[in-house]
């Protein structure tokens, strides 16, 4: 299923795995300004941002360094898809709705949602499936694989 | 240990410590958001706060409050200026000089009202709470911004 080179691969984790540690960072460090950014997607009901914002920059944290060390690869990358859908879900409805708004996915300060940010997530989400379905499991620490077959 | 655990083992640790930190930062946030307060009477807008907020105001407030001379900050990005301003606004993309201007203009207590786009746009809501950081007391978010005011005809200010 998955014909890219085992190595390839390897080196797509890594760097998802760093654009995760890096998109987490801002988020971490001012939860309410990601807070503020997420309700205005105007798709959270009922304040629930506030506890979205709090946990969704601890997981994008954990599941790139498992990507980056190679821990839990395979609920990293699931998870990693799994977000990058939803990411997709509310840029997609916002560009729609004609929002004038930022992003909020702690790449770079002041990006506005739009069809450049669907792509760019459209890739993440392509990298994130070509981990998950990988062959071999090469340089992963847990669970504990041989280094190849 | 199977994907499905996990990516369970991933989200219970995510969920336990970004509540747990929350609990022990200084700046923590509240577990749920609450809605901006909404200013209906233009005598709360002149009360001099002894704590900063950041209230929100419609459309026939913000007329009120532009007649009675309140400083209006544009918070649009700088390529949507030429489109026209609220006549008497101010605009920088650069939030340290623009708090300097504030500052400079009418002081950290006297409150000033903030506008970007549209209803959805958020960028004033944003812009209030980085002026906030900076010491400003009394801040309001004009829901609706420049679409509701040129909508209402309103005048605008145009600048070469």
């Amino acid at each position: 299923m998955n014909k890219l080179h085992p190595w390839l691969i390897v080196i797509i984790r890594i760097l998802l795995g760093i654009i995760f540690i890096y998109a987490s960072y801002d988020k971490i460090l001012d939860p309410g300004k990601f807070a503020r950014d997420i309700a205005n997607y105007h798709l959270i009901p009922m304040g629930f941002e506030n506890l979205i914002a709090l946990i969704i920059p601890w997981l994008e944290l954990f599941i790139g360094i498992g990507l980056v060390a190679g821990l839990m690869v395979d609920g990293a990358s699931m998870i990693s898809g799994g977000l990058m859908a939803l990411f997709i879900i509310f840029i997609l409805q916002a560009t729609l709705r004609g929002f004038n708004i930022e992003c909020g996915c702690g790449l770079k300060e002041g990006e506005m949602v739009g069809w450049n940010k669907i792509l760019e997530n459209l890739v993440f989400l392509g990298a994130s499936y070509l981990v998950w379905q990988r062959q071999q499991k090469l340089f992963e620490l847990f669970p504990k694989t041989p280094l190849s077959d | 240990m199977s994907s499905k655990q996990q990516v369970t083992f991933i989200i219970t640790i995510s969920v336990l410590v970004g509540l747990i930190s929350n609990l022990v930062r200084t700046d923590a946030i509240s577990w749920m958001a609450e809605p901006i307060e909404v200013v209906k009477n233009v005598n709360d807008v002149l009360l001099t706060l002894s704590e900063p907020e950041i209230r929100e105001i419609d459309l026939e407030m913000a007329k009120s409050l532009h007649e009675t001379g309140l400083l209006f900050v544009d918070a649009r990005a700088e390529e949507y200026l030429s489109d026209g301003m609220i006549p008497g606004a101010i605009a920088n993309d650069d939030v340290g000089l623009l708090s300097e201007q504030i500052e400079y203009l009418i002081g950290y207590e006297k409150g000033f009202v903030v506008y970007c786009s549209d209803d959805d746009c958020g960028s004033s809501k944003e812009l209030a709470y980085e002026l906030q950081d900076f010491g400003f007391m009394n801040i309001f978010v004009f829901k609706g911004g420049w679409k509701s005011w040129t909508d209402a005809g309103l005048e605008v200010e145009t600048h070469e």
